[in-house]
């Protein structure tokens, strides 16, 4: 007893402080699945209280009772979306997501999330907390939670795609060239070692000269032609793409072919047209629906995000 | 009649309403709901001082949609999409005998359209032929999210929908509009599919579908459908209001349409009430795209594809003789009453 108390101190001690700011850059890698974007850079995170002893914020049904506080902090988040008919499907996403993030962090015992201003708050709130499956939580569910989410990653990652390749065509990359280049070809092998949910933390330090010295982290380096010449290329949107496609089980190995169709087949030289078209579609339709949710946000709520371009 | 550089342009706008969310009139929380949030689609792109209260909001009357879209909005012909929402409102949200209140008034001035329901079965049917008979109407608006009973919604492709359109053949119901956009279920899909679509459209090919919102938020797969449907059409309802507030991505959703299914198949709709046509109108008349997009899409968005999306291609699903409502509206009691002749007559004599 006093082994494992001490044990438990010492691992208290050990912990950083679970603090506010720890917890938004958690939470910072939960998305809205359909804008492909944070949920804390759209201002849908309302509240965090960090309660590392008082359970009254929590779910008072004793479920935890018989774990010690020096488990760690009990941590309530509340978060709102720009209209009460956002997809239920896509709210309970965001609800798990935030739960399961917040629990991550060192020092937390247990999360709980409370979404408010939905048509089904309710039914979100009290499945998320029980842990519920969804199914459970909306009887009438014909198709799976996970379904949904691959689908709408599917369409991340072709949006991802259109910028990626993007940059690859403005530095004078052709067709031919682009589709098939690999994960090794653009110097991003690394991320696939580092597996699914890889924060693409990509593009923000690689401004910054550190003691990287001479290496441009900004970019990077893709031989052509057979390794005759080499371009150099914006490594964000090349980084951002590779985890989505990692994400999306599309890329395990360095050597497979990085870009693909909508349906995950390998692009033909004669479908680039087509299939850059059609990620461009992905791209404006994501674009312009992160246009219509920030301004009903803005009505409901107020506040105003940075949105891409306008 | 809206004038552009001097040209005259015919409005024909795709997609209006007279609906009633009165207090009264709500009975399930979902009603209260569901116009709380057309009313903040309002706030949330109406400029500031052309915004209405709820209370307006919520029960405008047909004066008021006279006033504001014939009156103040350059529209020159109207066509009411009816949405039932019987569940949630007791005498309907907006239904076809609502609309024929000012339809029947002004024959000249609206297309009529009517709606099914498959889930009603035998019911239903003989509901349609009902509304055939009596309003002759040339097409439906179908809202494939409404509840009903235990059900969150239906799809258009179903064994009953097929009925239903097979039904709409027969009587010679041939614009089916399709509410793909934003909506309230189904639950678990993604609630905006349009995937739906593309099947019925398909093995109805005597049928035009004409898809609002475009499918948005997702446009990327209604314009690949569309692509190879050769009888798809995309309303513009939702989507314009962006051309004021978010000119930059309007201009790509308007490249993209243009770019999948070509200045012949796209129209124009204000959603009256959800915005009065008058700024919606002027932001998209106004609207070029910027160079970059031109050469994007390797074209301008230049004012005979303006004329088609705001009227030509509406007047060719639904046969109506643009030159002749001229002439006719020179005296209509509309133009009569809003003092509008003129605008018709100048354009007759400078033809």
């Amino acid at each position: 007893m006093a082994q494992s108390q001490l044990a438990a101190e010492r691992d208290a001690a050990e912990r950083p402080p679970v603090d506010r700011k720890a917890v938004l850059d958690r939470l910072d890698r939960v998305d809205d699945p359909e804008l492909d974007r944070s949920i804390v850079e759209l201002e849908y995170v309302d509240a965090i209280e960090i309660n590392a002893g008082d359970t009254s914020r929590m779910d008072g049904d004793g479920s935890d009772a018989g774990e010690s506080n020096a488990e760690g902090s009990k941590v309530f988040v509340r978060f709102k979306l720009p209209t009460a008919w956002c997809s239920p499907t896509f709210a309970w996403m965001m609800a798990t997501g935030i739960r399961d993030e917040t629990e991550e962090l060192p020092g937390v015992s247990r999360a709980t999330v409370e979404l408010i201003d939905h048509m089904h708050a309710t039914e979100i709130n009290d499945g998320v907390n029980a842990r519920e499956p969804f199914e459970e939580a909306f009887e009438d569910a014909t198709e799976g939670i996970e379904e949904t989410r691959r689908s709408l990653d599917r369409k991340a990652r072709l949006a991802r795609q259109y910028r990626a390749v993007e940059a690859l065509l403005d530095v004078g990359m052709r067709p031919e060239q682009i589709v098939s280049l690999s994960p090794a070809d653009v110097g991003l092998a690394d991320l696939l070692a580092e597996g699914r949910d890889v924060e693409a933390d990509i593009g923000e330090s690689s401004d910054s000269d550190d003691e990287a010295g001479d290496r441009d982290e900004a970019h990077v380096t893709i031989p052509v032609d057979g390794g005759a010449l080499y371009v150099q290329v914006p490594r964000e949107p090349i980084a951002v793409y590779v985890t989505k496609a990692i994400d999306t089980d599309l890329l395990a190995s360095p050597d497979d072919v990085l870009f693909a169709t909508p349906d995950g087949e390998a692009i033909s030289v004669e479908d680039f047209d087509l299939v850059h078209h059609r990620a461009r579609a992905a791209n404006v339709n994501q674009i312009g629906q992160g246009g219509v949710c920030a301004s009903l946000h803005e009505a409901r709520y107020g506040l105003s995000v940075d949105e891409p371009a306008d | 009649m809206y004038r552009h550089d001097g040209e005259d342009v015919f409005v024909i706008d795709n997609h209006i309403h007279l609906w009633d969310a009165s207090e009264e009139n709500v009975i399930h929380e979902g009603g209260e709901q569901f116009i709380q949030c057309f009313y903040d689609y309002h706030t949330g792109f109406t400029p500031e001082d052309r915004q209405w209260d709820l209370e307006t909001y919520r029960d405008y009357g047909p004066d008021k949609l006279m006033n504001d879209v014939f009156r103040d909005g350059y529209v020159d012909m109207g066509i009411f999409q009816p949405t039932y929402l019987s569940e949630f409102y007791e005498d309907g949200f907006n239904t076809t005998e609502d609309n024929a209140e000012l339809a029947e008034k002004y024959p000249e001035r609206f297309v009529l359209n009517g709606s099914f329901d498959p889930r009603d079965g035998e019911e239903g049917l003989e509901y349609l032929r009902e509304l055939k008979e009596r309003y002759d109407i040339p097409g439906v608006k179908l809202y494939t999210a409404e509840w009903k009973g235990d059900s969150k919604g239906w799809r258009l492709d179903s064994e009953e929908s097929f009925e239903f359109l097979q039904e709409c053949v027969n009587l010679g119901i041939t614009n089916i509009n399709a509410h793909k956009g934003p909506t309230i279920r189904p639950l678990n899909r993604d609630a905006f599919d349009v995937a739906d679509v593309d099947d019925a459209a398909t093995s109805f090919p005597e049928l035009n579908f004409i898809v609002n919102h475009v499918g948005m938020p997702r446009l990327d797969d209604f314009t690949w459908i569309a692509a190879q449907e050769p009888n798809v059409y995309g309303g513009l309802a939702v989507v314009a209001p962006l051309a004021l507030s978010r000119p930059r991505k309007f201009g790509e959703i308007i490249g993209e349409l243009l770019f999948w299914l070509g200045e012949d198949r796209i129209l124009y709709g204000s959603d009256y009430g959800l915005w009065e046509p008058e700024w919606v109108i002027e932001a998209v008349m106004d609207l070029e795209l910027t160079d970059e997009q031109e050469k994007e899409y390797g074209m301008e968005f230049d004012l005979e594809k303006k004329r088609k999306i705001m009227g030509e291609n509406a007047a060719e699903l639904y046969g109506i003789d643009i030159e002749e409502k001229k002439r006719q509206f020179e005296f209509d009691e509309v133009s009569e009453r809003f003092d509008l002749g003129e605008a018709y007559t100048s354009e007759a004599a400078a033809d």
